[in-house]
């Protein structure tokens, strides 16, 4: 891109981060009283939100039902005025299907499904402001959420997006770098085991590159799961305490 | 503890009248006290002006995006103002996913009836140049957790968000007939009126509470919305059906809504006026 330097020569990205720098976390749990669980969490300026709600009956087709464990139920949609262009069709259209997809096949592999047969857990996310990593964002809420609800998960489940701009990987990109060319590698990890929930990317990358930029990805993931651990940390301990002895 | 709770689900009507006989609510309110409302204005860097209201549980968001556009040929000296509400399945587990719910759009036409009727923002402001160019400003309603009160919320936030919403100084190019748009030159728009609205429910027709919870919706025998601007003119009544109500309480409640008024304006000039500094 013309004039746009994603990475300079002394190493600084466009915000003055450095390229293992992840962006600031900020995460509140239980923001909402008619929801089981709900999280809200600012990444650099991209706020999610996430409510979960279940595990409860299956509502709608019948044929959902599964004998053995409960079914997930995503939705992933943005604000309309989360994007500098205000966006015209919030959901429905094929990027949030995707998404919700990506999300639902994610949390199917954390959350202890066989625990609840014939149930439904339904979890919604909405992007409030979107400054790229909208994924990551949506992930690391609703994994917040879901712990908010009780809601018993195998691990964190961490995401974070890295890219690769002159031979170094960058972690935790934002609109401005994932849409300046490149290669975007999405990551939802779950941090103790190192096991990979989800892992996406669309562009070229040569694959003497992966490993490096793996390597990136799962180091950036891990500095994510001590922040979300932190924050449940922090709500437990503020819970506890408003509760009583 | 444990009864009272069973009490509670299962006869929820004959629960909430044994608090109405005291003349209190459930959750320990008077009749007429509105539950705690709190504001955050300008959340959202994206959207040209944002605000996040919460009346008790009742979570809203709104967004302002602006747009330029050409203005309708009726009214070629003024811009307009689109408002939509949305309750996305987030806010409650009784919504489901799919087209809108026909709450939410029934909200939809009130506070486009509200913004007419009030002339909160002139239309004419909105236009930059006669026939050519005006603003459009897109204000997009969401509702993030629902528990009663929908439209009294959605007001505040539209005010609020409205208070908050900056536009770019734009120029027509007189030799282009192009637009330009200065964004490091920005303007707040001029509210002509401020409307807020009060929301009452009625239990068989004789015990009128203020700002009723999702509960106490439900259970009502008729809903009444009030909106009312500083000057204290009526801008809008919406009773949808319902028991009849006197002529005596409507002017009861008129004056509630009033004095409900004069709260929340000094809530948002407070909130504005800390912002500043």
């Amino acid at each position: 891109m013309a004039g746009l330097e994603l990475l300079s020569d002394q190493g600084y990205r466009l915000d003055g981060r450095k390229s293992t720098e992840l962006r600031k976390i900020q995460a509140r749990m239980g923001v909402f009283d008619q929801a089981d669980g709900s999280a809200y969490l600012e990444q650099g300026r991209t706020i999610a939100l996430a409510v979960v709600y279940g595990p409860h009956d299956v509502r709608g087709s019948r044929a959902k039902i599964q004998h053995d464990r409960a079914v997930i139920n995503c939705q992933y949609s943005m604000a309309t005025f989360s994007t500098a262009e205000r966006k015209r069709r919030p959901h429905g259209d094929r990027k949030s299907t995707e998404m919700s997809l990506h999300l639902k096949e994610t949390f199917e592999a954390a959350i202890l499904t066989h625990l609840y047969p014939r149930s439904q857990i339904d979890i919604y996310v909405k992007i409030l402001q979107s400054d790229g990593g909208n994924y990551s964002a949506c992930v690391n809420a609703a994994t917040l959420a879901v712990i908010d609800a009780g809601i018993p998960m195998r691990d964190y489940v961490c995401a974070c997006t890295v890219g690769f701009v002159d031979d170094t990987p960058l972690a935790d990109m934002n609109h401005a770098e994932e849409s300046g060319g490149g290669t975007n590698l999405a990551l939802a990890l779950l941090p103790r085991g190192g096991q990979i929930a989800l892992l996406q990317m669309d562009a070229r990358l040569h694959q003497d590159h992966l490993d490096t930029l793996m390597e990136a990805a799962m180091t950036a993931c891990k500095g994510v799961s001590k922040v979300l651990d932190e924050v449940v940390r922090q709500h437990l301990q503020e819970t506890v305490i408003l509760t009583g002895e | 503890m444990i009864l009272f709770n069973s009490f509670r689900t299962a006869d929820p009507l004959e629960y909430h009248k044994s608090f109405l006989k005291e003349n209190c609510r459930p959750d320990g309110r008077e009749l007429d006290e509105f539950r705690t409302t709190t504001l955050n204005i300008g959340p959202i860097s994206t959207a040209e002006g944002s605000a996040l209201v919460k009346i008790g549980n009742t979570a809203v968001m709104c967004g302002i995006k602006a747009e330029l556009t050409v203005p309708p040929s009726d009214t070629p000296n003024k811009g307009y103002i689109v408002p939509n509400v949305d309750m996305p399945p987030l806010c409650t587990s009784k919504v489901r996913s799919g087209p809108p719910e026909e709450q939410a759009q029934a909200a939809s036409q009130f506070i486009a009836d509200v913004i007419e009727s009030s002339e909160i923002i002139r239309k004419e402001d909105l236009c930059i140049q006669k026939e050519k160019l005006c603003w459009v400003l897109y204000c997009d309603i969401m509702c993030l957790d629902y528990d009663g009160n929908l439209l009294d919320t959605c007001i505040v936030a539209l005010l609020a968000a409205l208070k908050n919403t900056q536009l770019p100084k734009v120029t027509i190019n007189k030799d282009t007939d192009v637009p330009e748009v200065d964004l490091l030159q920005k303007s707040p728009i001029n509210i002509n009126k401020h409307p807020i609205g009060s929301s009452f429910a009625v239990f068989d027709n004789t015990i009128i509470i203020v700002d009723p919870t999702g509960d106490e919706e439900s259970l009502a025998t008729a809903v009444m919305t009030l909106v009312t601007d500083e000057e204290g003119r009526l801008c809008a009544l919406h009773k949808p059906g319902g028991t009849a109500l006197s002529g005596e309480k409507l002017q009861h409640c008129i004056g509630r809504a009033a004095t409900r008024h004069r709260e929340i304006m000094k809530l948002v000039d407070k909130i504005i006026e800390s912002m500043k500094k």
